[in-house]
């Protein structure tokens, strides 16, 4: 045996670990492995594709090599310099236009694209709605191919008409790929795309109307960078050079935000796994003192019957790891079904590496959680086989929490998480299961008072949680803090939209019109008040950016991912006004009583807010870039907006006389009763050009986009949960023989069957309780808090969150049951064979 | 002499093994009536344990019969022998089998309560009483030495008035003082309550002040039950 060459020890521990392989601990070990491994492949393969996606697109996400944006046309000369360095040219316009049939309206993003679209990349179409893909073509002249929701949200069939602003298309195919809608994953409204030729039938476009132009270009390297000098110093403020470098940028770093939040949900998982493999890997080592004992008096050497024993768990790890792997290879298809339509249809594969991640945290996890106690076995001294009591001098305790925050370290570092809001959120999740762990501490304990005329059942499975009152906090705390996440996350889902909608004043505008011509304004006015006594003034609208503050450029004033950022990188929807608008409110300075004299800077009133994030103060002087002219203004007054009240409401008013030489339209909002959608058909074909929205429809996809995500990160929740219950099981591991004890001498005594599953009920029903009442007082206080002051809603109390104690019991209390069930069935002789 | 109180006729109890079937008992028969006293004594692995175990229902002969307080053992299912030792039957065992999470008191208190009784409190107190622990009822298994769990196992055991009294080496954890003093007020309390007494053990001067005796063997009988 001494001899026990190293080949044969790895086929000794396989055979010792199938003989072991129905020990309780060895299979909860190979539960939270896989539940671990299977969490972190599923979200690594989650990033992985998506980020796959990215750059999958990122060279085609133009549609061009280079392409020239604007909302105004290019001027010819930018046209001519490409076309005589010999680069190929597409023209493409977007716009956002109200497509109406006789079943109704819906808003739609409209593309115009000229010939050669796209010049990078192809188009992709079906004959039908989910019919096989084509590549390559474009809508002929009086086509257009739209996206299947078009279809669906109209009931339209491919053969049927409809009618762009004054032009009527035949629906010829279904657009399944755009190379270049890269940059909108996903946009509320469905796509239509049309031949460029049909554009000025349509009359949608006038001067004033919101619309993108994009001039696409594509050529050699050389002739590219050529193109790109000589045009850059001429761009007009509204106009932007962008090459495939710009890549991805703001989705990316949605994603990013998104894949970091998966990340923790991960960590808490392997976290959780962690415990639960330390759990049963210390019974795993107690249980084989004596072995390790005996093998020693055999006459193998101390490493080699620790090797032994780390043998058989790397077998297991290992088994384990590859089935997490396959596991959660299985679950993100599951993720990315949930998350259809959100995401792009083409995903690619993810390749191997996020499996071999998983299956490499889950082994780290392994050896950081497991090595510890393990290490133990190697100490057991030989005499334990005449003395019993002997046991191996414990590890030390840097070891254990060492080598687990080591293997934590390393999975952190894999995950590249955000090392600041992983400990901030680490950290206060610690001080929340400190603080809760110690008034469930007290609970208990006040219970031990209660228990002395309670009926036997619950004394009985009272006094089982109170014997182990750490244990029992520590799981109500790790099942409350889970069914709290997936409570908040269901609150927030189903209920938020409804409370903000419910608490809009009854009449509030549910229609906004944009694009109104100034030639139709008075037309259309009387129209609407034909119809609806609840509409807003029509204001004038103008396009138009902030580009200098003060003489110094915007960009070098504002922080990133400010409100100012996101107000200065897009056009601005300017106003002007004789009067306040209704449920505005000056902060500060004087509002205009009259139009400006001429030697004086026209006045601008600023929403208050905006000129926080903008640092502006009244005085300032700013420039502002409107269809390619520069007009310069001061700050008269701040004014703070109502934005719920659902009126048109402007960051930037101007003072009257100051923008009426430039192209304008005019945009209002109006409330129509339900019932009434045939009017709007009307009020639309009456007036093609001006675009209707449905605040009802923008909020529905808002409430299905929303759903879709909550639904998706309950999913991956349920890893945690799943990592929870392994924590669960092998905390009951720890108990299981002294329950089939207790099992076996109540049985001896007397005790029926029914009265040992009452107690358990009773035990672990308790405990799912106990979780289930912190989640629910822990959501409603979140809630409370949010409400009141994160959304300035008016909160009330949530009922249905009483379920969440019921949830509890039942599933903490059927899993109890489940993990003790052969301590109900152990039979009343052991009590006899144990002395 | 009263009627029967247990009876077992030709007992056997056969187990699977890798090597074909395993013999523990051999068509063992006896009979006790209210009040006896019989001692088991034999070897390890004598079969002593495993008569118990089937005198007192917690495990099912593979031939032969049981009948304990006229109730036939053979034919009920687990639960329903469960019920029959409620009634019927006390334990005392060697390494004294106290539940942790219970205090002395309720220990006691637990064969009354599954056979329902409502005095069960003020019962298991008088008893604690009688065995000299009235002053420790709200101790835990832990904070009591040995000899003193022992003879909370012992109230435990008399507290419903069982029949028959099943002790399994009631003294082979006790040092010798302390299982003399235990021996003693098992015999006092059976004399006092007429209760019929089965002692599996080792010690001969144990088995000796029992008013029968019994030898196995290798699951034979060798010195038979004297009439």
């Amino acid at each position: 045996m001494a001899h026990l060459s190293f080949l044969r020890l790895p086929r000794l521990a396989l055979r010792q670990l199938m003989r072991d392989a129905r020990a309780g601990e060895l299979r909860v070990l190979f539960f939270a492995l896989l539940v671990a491994v299977a969490a972190s492949t599923a979200i690594g393969y989650f990033g992985a594709r998506l980020n796959g996606a990215m750059l999958l697109r990122a060279t085609e996400f133009l549609g061009a090599d280079l392409v020239l944006q604007g909302s105004a046309p290019a001027t010819p000369e930018q046209i001519r310099n490409g076309e005589q360095l010999g680069l190929a040219h597409a023209k493409v316009v977007e716009f956002s236009s109200v497509i109406a049939t006789d079943n109704g309206i819906q808003l739609s993003s409209v593309k115009a694209a000229g010939t050669g679209y796209p010049l990078r990349g192809e188009l992709r179409s079906a004959a039908e709605a989910y019919g096989p893909e084509v590549a390559g073509g474009g809508p002929a002249p009086g086509e257009a191919w739209v996206e299947s929701r078009l279809l669906a949200a109209l009931n339209l069939k491919i053969g049927d008409s409809v009618d762009v602003g004054m032009k009527t298309l035949r629906l010829s195919r279904v657009l399944t790929y755009e190379p270049d809608r890269a940059g909108n994953f996903y946009s509320l409204t469905p796509r239509v795309l049309m031949n460029l030729a049909d554009l000025d039938a349509t009359g949608v476009v006038q001067p004033g109307s919101r619309v993108t132009y994009r001039d696409l270009w594509r050529g050699e390297p050389q002739a590219l960078a050529s193109y790109t000098q000589a045009t850059k110093a001429g761009l007009a403020a509204h106009q932007q050079l962008r090459d495939s470098r710009d890549g991805n940028q703001q989705i990316g770093g949605a994603l990013g935000k998104a894949e970091r939040y998966l990340n923790m949900a991960s960590l808490v998982a392997v976290l959780l796994a962690g415990v639960a493999v330390a759990l049963s890997a210390s019974r795993f080592a107690m249980r084989r003192f004596d072995a390790s004992a005996l093998l020693r008096c055999l006459g193998l050497s101390r490493r080699q019957a620790l090797s032994l024993f780390c043998l058989q768990l790397a077998i297991l790890g290992s088994v384990a790891a590859l089935g997490g792997a396959l596991l959660g290879w299985l679950a993100q298809l599951g993720l990315f079904a949930l998350l259809q339509g959100l995401l792009p249809s083409q995903v690619p594969p993810g390749g191997i590496a996020p499996a071999l991640a998983g299956i490499a945290t889950g082994l780290v996890a392994l050896a950081g959680f497991a090595l510890p106690p393990l290490a133990a076995l190697g100490r057991v001294p030989p005499l334990r086989v005449l003395r019993r009591d002997l046991l191996p001098v414990p590890a030390s305790s840097w070891l254990v929490y060492g080598a687990a925050l080591l293997a934590l370290g390393l999975i952190m570092w894999r995950l590249s998480l955000d090392l600041l809001l992983t400990f901030a959120l680490l950290g206060g999740g610690l001080v929340a299961a400190l603080v809760l762990g110690g008034l469930l501490l007290l609970g208990l304990r006040s219970l031990r008072r209660l228990l002395a005329g309670a009926p036997l059942a619950w004394r009985l499975g009272l006094g089982q949680l109170l014997k182990h009152p750490l244990a029992a906090a520590g799981q109500s705390l790790a099942f409350g803090m889970i069914l709290l996440a997936m409570a908040l996350i269901a609150l927030l889902r189903t209920e938020l939209l409804d409370t903000w909608q419910n608490q809009l004043p009854k009449d509030a505008p549910n229609y906004f019109v944009l694009n109104i011509l100034p030639d139709d304004k008075d037309t259309f006015a009387q129209r609407l008040n034909e119809f609806s006594v609840h509409a807003a003034p029509l204001f004038p609208v103008i396009p138009g950016r902030l580009t200098l503050i003060n003489g110094e450029p915007v960009r070098e004033i504002v922080s990133k991912e400010s409100t100012g950022d996101r107000a200065v990188q897009r056009d601005l929807s300017l106003t002007w006004a004789a009067d306040l608008p209704q449920g505005n409110t000056l902060s500060a300075g004087q509002w205009w009583q009259a139009q400006p004299t001429a030697d004086a800077l026209p006045g601008v009133s600023v929403e208050a807010q905006l000129a926080e994030s903008l640092k502006l103060k009244l005085g300032d002087t700013l420039t502002f870039s409107i269809g390619g002219l520069e007009r310069q203004v001061q700050v008269s007054s701040l004014r703070t907006v109502n934005w719920d009240s659902f009126q048109p409401n402007f960051y930037m008013i101007f003072q009257p006389g100051t923008l009426q030489d430039l192209p304008t339209t005019y945009l209002t909002s109006f409330y129509l009763a339900p019932g009434h959608d045939q009017q709007v058909v009307a009020l639309s074909r009456a007036f093609p050009a001006a675009t209707i929205l449905q605040v009802d429809a923008l909020l529905e996809q808002l409430r299905s986009i929303l759903a879709q995500v909550t639904l998706a990160v309950q999913y991956v929740l349920l890893f945690v949960l799943a990592a929870g219950l392994a924590v669960l099981f092998a905390g009951l591991q720890a108990t299981l023989d002294e329950r089939i004890h207790q099992g076996a001498l109540l049985r001896a005594l007397g005790a029926s069957r029914s009265l040992l599953v009452k107690a358990r009920r009773i035990e672990f029903g308790l405990l799912g309780a106990a979780s289930g009442l912190l989640a629910a007082l822990g959501t409603e206080l979140i809630s409370l808090l949010l409400y009141r002051y994160a959304f300035d809603l008016h909160w009330s109390p949530h009922p249905w969150l009483l379920l969440l104690p019921v949830i509890g019991a039942l599933l903490v209390g059927g899993a109890g049951v489940f993990g003790t069930r052969r301590a109900l069935n152990a039979s009343p002789l052991t009590v006899l064979r144990e002395g | 002499m009263g009627p029967s109180i247990l009876t077992a006729r030709n007992l056997s109890k056969v187990v699977p093994s890798a090597e074909g079937d395993l013999t523990i008992l051999h068509e063992l028969s006896l009979e006790l009536k209210q009040g006896d006293s019989l001692a088991i004594v034999g070897a390890s692995g004598s079969g002593k344990s495993t008569l118990l175990g089937l005198l007192a229902g917690l495990d099912l002969p593979s031939a032969g019969s049981v009948t304990l307080a006229g109730h036939d053992l053979g034919p009920l299912d687990e639960d329903q022998r469960a019920q029959v030792r409620a009634e019927h039957v006390g334990f005392v065992f060697q390494s004294f089998q106290l539940l942790d999470s219970l205090n002395a008191l309720e220990n006691v208190m637990l064969p009354l309560e599954l056979d329902g009784r409502r005095d069960a409190r003020e019962h298991a107190r008088s008893l604690l009483e009688r065995v000299g622990l009235g002053q420790r009822l709200s101790h835990s298994p832990r904070q009591l030495s040995g000899g003193e769990q022992q003879r909370v196992a012992i109230a435990r055991a008399f507290a419903a008035e069982p029949a028959v009294l099943f002790a399994d080496e009631p003294t082979g954890n006790l040092d010798s003082h302390t299982g003399e003093r235990i021996s003693d007020l098992l015999f006092e309390l059976n004399k006092e309550r007429g209760t019929t007494l089965v002692l599996v053990t080792h010690d001969e001067r144990l088995a000796h002040r029992c008013g029968r005796l019994i030898r196995l063997e290798a699951g034979h009988l060798v010195t038979p039950l004297e009439p």
